[in-house]
């Protein structure tokens, strides 16, 4: 909403700056988002005086005068037939710069035909303050010479403001002024009525067969009008708040909409069928040709101000092409109404078309300004369009609305809003907002609030009111006083971010991706089908339709885009909610984990460092460490057949024997795509399960004061001799005093070892709790686990 | 009186001191300690000689071995560190200007940041983490917050939603309203969360972002107690130099409802670009939870009143991190992951 600050001043003294006035309409509440000053007049341009006049020698249209700015005399060439002495013009000084849609022009000294001339008397409209071009424009000779012109043509600043759903009182200049007057403690006055005598108005003029939907409507009648150009002030008027004039009759209606925020409406009266309007539901099959050239097919959901015949305009939304006033218009029939906002925002949304007056019947106008609104248009038009004859008001209305009395206790107020504001205090602001107090007694009264004030239903929002108007930096602050009414244990975030910070702790980059992904996306993840997702009935495109599955798809983008862009070492995770509409096989919302490691473990180390490449058991050993570290001591992993994984490296994670997650290569086929030759892995982790399990509790266990012992073993066995039958193997020998058994050592070598074969090298760590251990006991238990690995496992010892 | 120990003493001493002054080697220093207080050195043998010293003089010759002995000991002490001080042949060919290897850390996504450090300074006020479903229904997410039948905000242009009549949120209200509905007051939590609007993705807009909610529900909570707790936050979240404003504004789920700013973080409140010259930045909305919404959750507003605020965190990340574009944030190029 754009408001002028001359026009506002119309109707409120304003005796502040505009930066004053911005700041205190922002802080009640109307948000002032851009100001724009423009100038009238260029600064630079000043009252003259011309002393004499003479012909220019070399032309016969161009004289020679002497003029007085104040400070001196300048010579000046002009080719105006007016610039006669004794005259008081305007003088547009050295320096004076004209903007213009064409670009700036700046008043040099210059020679017309061999005359030097010190500046330029303007026209009224090179200064752009009328259309009049045929001579200078001539000044009051009581001016000063040297004033400068603006402050006699003072510039305008349009203020943009933003107002809020529940205040539609203020999308009008009066509005405003009325909570400006309330700020600067002023008054606030609407212009005097002085409509000419009136004449009776035909009857059946105005017929509303839905008050529901249409509780007003002032119809009334103008005769003999002469459609034209509007005067230079209305003109003005509209487009200081970025309005188009398009005649005076219809400038009229727009001034008041912008003046008092009531929708008007002019019609042609004698292309209305029968001269009259009918208020009605637009019958199925009928159409409209709105304003803007489009024609509407309607239906009985659309209010329609129709003649004896047809819809004539779609009501408080758009007139209709067909009746709206032309250049041939005589005779108008003028309409002010109140319409239901319910009505209107359906029949806007449901034909897509808005209008200022749309806008404000959907917020709510003021039942009692539609009287008014109706009387100063009307003398408005008489003024500007000439008028011979103005009838009566035809007012059609069930009766004027109750306005709210609300109740108010006044120490509720100072509670709410934690400020001693005084009862005085809170009268005096009511009543400074036009609200009724009454009742006053025993810290309580009854405020009435009038109708232009639909957001006025409860205390509450008289509380508003008072902590706007009181100013919300008088609320005090104090120290926060934190009342605990929860207990940690119940906090939602809590174990989530523990398990970020650790995944984090363990080197990895946290990735965010949108929930929304394409259906190529979701299903990469292959656990899903297109019907177990959960798919958008509204997408922002076709392509993003589904909410992701999995944490899987968009992290496969997040890797090909980081690779395209040669980052090729990677190693992070997200953390977030997965979306399934299976319920057999996921509930709705829950958490999920991906991990991905790829490329150099150690990119800015150097040496053989930078050799180091993540493999399976990379992210193998960090799942494990995650989980050791989270106290879940019962997991294990087991091959699987997953679509997922190139064929051969994936795994499930099982803790107590259920499936938490998968973790696996990504198929070559997919990762070689992307330009990398570094083998990709991932693993994808249900996290509410993960979080769910039980971790063990921690006993400190005594630390043995005694040395330990230590013995290799080394040997060459089959490959398929698995890692954990070695140790259960060794586990199971019941070695005395065994501590650990711990792998050092694997390798094949074709050539060393032979084909099929590799060699495994574990140290075993023996300790006694009591005691040292002597080499002889240690080395008899030693050789006899040799000669049983020997034996009984088959291996070759080294 | 001095007998030949002593004297031996003495002597010793007088050699160590001359000898050890000139040490230029470890070794040197090891030679003489072997001498002197070794298994086979000087004072083990002085040591076999006490028994044949006269009980007269034995105290004072006691007195002098031992001081004798605490002083070697001190002075090897002395030359083995001023010879470790000096640079090994090894450390002059050190190159300092090689890079270390770096240890890796992982690094946590901008977002994850603030909404951890937002939680943080909640917490410390006592508020917990609530939180709530994303896919929500209509019910929870606008009816239960007063928000009128026909409000724009419920239209399909600007919210996502699903066959069966449920939605997206498009807010972390929601949060609250399955609090109070699931709890007693009082009531003190902040809920973070994502939530979801249907803006095409641009510089500041996404069709997911995350927000934080807080809610407080108490007897004779005020708007000042709402006042106190945001300007608590700011100064934690921007230094001892930030404050807050506070604007009217409207809300369906708060009466009043205000809109509150931070003084600008770049200038203060001087003035820059950032915050357009008006030295204070929007941050979003807060307001006290309107009676309509407390009576929708069974609770009385005669004896109930409390504040409710909310504020965007890929803003506040903006902010902070000085980031122009939203966009950068759901991108994931490790080279941005990794500056935070």
């Amino acid at each position: 909403m754009k408001i002028s600050r001359n026009w506002l001043a119309q109707y409120v003294t304003i005796d502040c700056d505009l930066d004053t006035l911005c700041d205190k309409l922002t802080m009640a509440g109307i948000e002032v988002e851009a100001v724009e000053t423009s100038h009238r007049v260029p600064p630079g341009v000043v009252v003259a005086k011309i002393i004499e006049r003479a012909p220019h020698t070399g032309s016969d249209h161009l004289s020679v005068c002497r003029v007085f700015d104040g400070k001196q005399e300048l010579q000046i060439v002009c080719g105006a037939p007016n610039c006669d002495a004794g005259k008081t013009v305007p003088l547009a000084t050295i320096g004076t710069v004209f903007h213009s849609p064409e670009g700036d022009f700046v008043i040099k000294k210059s020679k017309l035909r061999g005359v030097e001339s010190f500046g330029m008397l303007c026209s009224g409209r090179e200064l752009g303050l009328s259309s009049d071009h045929n001579g200078l424009l001539i000044l009051d000779d009581a001016l000063e010479a040297g004033t400068p012109l603006e402050t006699l043509y003072p510039g305008d600043s349009c203020i943009e403001v933003e107002v809020t759903p529940n205040r539609p009182d203020w999308l009008s200049h009066w509005g405003v002024a009325r909570d400006v007057a309330c700020l600067l403690n002023a008054e606030a006055r609407l212009p005097e009525l002085s409509l000419p005598p009136t004449v009776p108005a035909p009857e059946n003029l105005v017929t509303v067969e839905e008050p529901e939907l249409c509780p007003r409507y002032i119809g009334r009648i103008i005769r003999g009008v002469k459609i034209g150009e509007s005067p230079d002030w209305l003109k003005e008027r509209l487009t200081s708040v970025g309005l188009r004039p398009i005649n005076n009759v219809v400038d009229v209606t727009n001034f008041i909409l912008m003046e008092l925020g009531q929708p008007l409406h002019a019609f042609d009266l004698d292309l209305l069928a029968g001269g009259r309007v009918v208020v009605r539901r637009a019958r199925d099959g009928e159409s409209i040709v709105t304003l803007d050239g489009g024609r509407r097919e309607l239906s009985p959901a659309n209010l329609v101000i129709a003649d004896a015949e047809k819809p004539m305009a779609l009501a408080g939304v758009m007139g209709g092409e067909y009746s709206g006033v032309s250049d041939k218009t005589v005779n108008i029939l003028l309409e002010s109404a109140i319409f239901q906002p319910s009505s209107i925002r359906a029949t806007s949304r449901a034909l897509e078309i808005a209008s200022d007056s749309s806008y404000r019947y959907e917020r709510g106008v003021d039942y009692d300004m539609a009287d008014y609104a109706s009387d100063r248009a009307a003398q408005l038009i008489m003024e500007v369009a000439g008028g011979k004859a103005v009838t009566v008001k035809v007012d059609v209305t069930p009766g004027r609305p109750e306005p709210r009395k609300i109740p108010c206790r006044f120490e509720r107020i100072r509670k709410l809003i934690g400020v001693a504001v005084p009862d005085e205090t809170m009268v005096d602001i009511f009543r400074r907002l036009r609200l009724e107090v009454s009742d006053w007694a025993d810290g309580r009264c009854v405020v009435t609030a009038p109708l232009f004030r639909l957001d006025l239903e409860r205390e509450a929002d008289l509380a508003e009111e008072v902590a706007r108007i009181n100013g919300l930096g008088a609320i005090p602050i104090h120290p926060v006083v934190g009342k605990l009414v929860s207990s940690i244990s119940d906090d939602a975030y809590w174990k989530y971010q523990q398990l970020r910070d650790e995944l984090i702790g363990y080197g990895l980059y946290e990735c965010m991706h949108y929930s929304m992904v394409s259906g190529k996306s979701a299903l990469s993840d292959t656990r899903f089908t297109v019907n177990d997702l959960v798919v958008l009935k509204n997408p922002l495109s076709s392509e993003l339709a589904y909410m992701r599955p999995s944490l899987l798809g968009e992290m496969l983008g997040t890797i090909e885009r980081n690779v395209s862009r040669r980052n090729l070492n990677l190693q992070l995770f997200e953390l977030g909610r997965v979306f399934c509409a299976n319920p057999e096989l996921y509930p709705e919302e829950r958490h999920e984990c991906c991990i991905v490691l790829t490329g150099q473990k150690q990119p800015e180390r150097y040496s053989t460092e930078l050799e180091l490449k993540y493999d399976f058991y990379d992210l193998k050993g960090l799942l494990e460490s995650w989980l050791e570290r989270r106290g879940i001591v019962h997991y294990c992993f087991a091959p699987v057949e997953d679509a997922r994984f190139e064929p051969g490296t994936a795994a499930a994670v099982l803790v107590n024997n259920r499936v938490i997650g998968h973790l696996g290569q990504l198929p070559t086929a997919l990762t070689r795509s992307w330009r990398t030759q570094n083998a990709v892995f991932a693993a994808l982790l249900d996290v509410d399960q993960l979080l769910a399990v039980k971790p063990r509790s921690i006993y400190y266990r005594a630390l043995s004061q005694f040395p330990a012992v230590s013995r290799d073993v080394a040997f060459v066995a089959d490959v398929g001799l698995e890692h954990a039958t070695v140790t259960e193997f060794i586990r199971r020998a019941g070695l005395k005093h065994l501590e650990s058994i711990e792998l050092f050592d694997i390798f094949t070598d074709d050539k060393v070892l032979g084909p099929g074969r590799k060699s495994m090298a574990y140290k075993l760590t023996f300790r006694h709790a009591e005691r040292t251990l002597t080499d002889a006991e240690v080395n008899a238990a030693f050789d006899k686990l040799r000669a049983r690995l020997e034996r009984e496992l088959k291996v070759e010892l080294r | 009186m001095m007998n030949a120990i002593i004297e031996k003493i003495n002597a010793a001493l007088a050699d160590a001191e001359r000898r050890l002054a000139a040490a230029a080697t470890p070794a040197e220093v090891e030679q003489l300690r072997i001498e002197l207080i070794g298994r086979n050195g000087l004072f083990p043998a002085l040591s076999k000689e006490m028994g044949s010293v006269p009980a007269e003089e034995r105290r004072e010759t006691g007195a002098a071995f031992n001081a004798g002995r605490t002083r070697i000991q001190e002075w090897l002490e002395a030359a083995v560190q001023r010879l470790a001080a000096t640079p090994a042949e090894s450390m002059a060919k050190m190159d300092l200007t090689l890079p270390g290897r770096r240890w890796r850390t992982g690094h946590k996504h901008p977002i994850s940041i603030v909404i951890d450090e937002c939680v943080a300074i909640f917490r410390r006020m006592g508020f917990i983490v609530a939180d709530g479903p994303e896919i929500e229904s209509v019910y929870h997410n606008f009816d239960a917050l007063n928000t009128p039948p026909d409000h724009p905000s419920r239209d399909p242009q600007d919210t996502f939603y699903f066959a069966d009549g449920r939605i997206l949120r498009s807010q972390t209200s929601p949060v609250q309203i399955r609090v109070m509905e699931s709890q007693e007051p009082p009531v003190r939590i902040v809920a973070p969360g994502r939530v979801y609007r249907r803006d095409t993705p641009d510089a500041t807009h996404g069709m997911n972002f995350h927000q934080i909610e807080g809610l407080y529900i108490d007897r004779d909570v005020s708007m000042s107690d709402l006042k106190s707790v945001l300007q608590s936050f700011a100064v934690e979240m921007f230094g001892p130099k930030a404050k807050i404003r506070l604007r009217p504004h409207f809300f369906p789920f708060t009466e009043p409802s205000v809109e509150y700013d931070f003084s600008c973080i770049m200038c203060e409140g001087k003035g820059c670009p950032v915050c357009k010259n008006s030295g204070y930045i929007e941050i979003a909305g807060a307001g006290m939870v309107d009676p309509n919404v407390l009576r929708n959750v069974g609770y009385d507003p005669e004896v109930w009143s409390g504040f409710a605020f909310g504020m965007g965190i890929e803003r506040l990340a903006m902010l902070r991190y000085r980031i122009g574009d939203l966009r950068y944030l759901y991108e994931n190029d490790v080279r941005f992951l990794g500056q935070f």
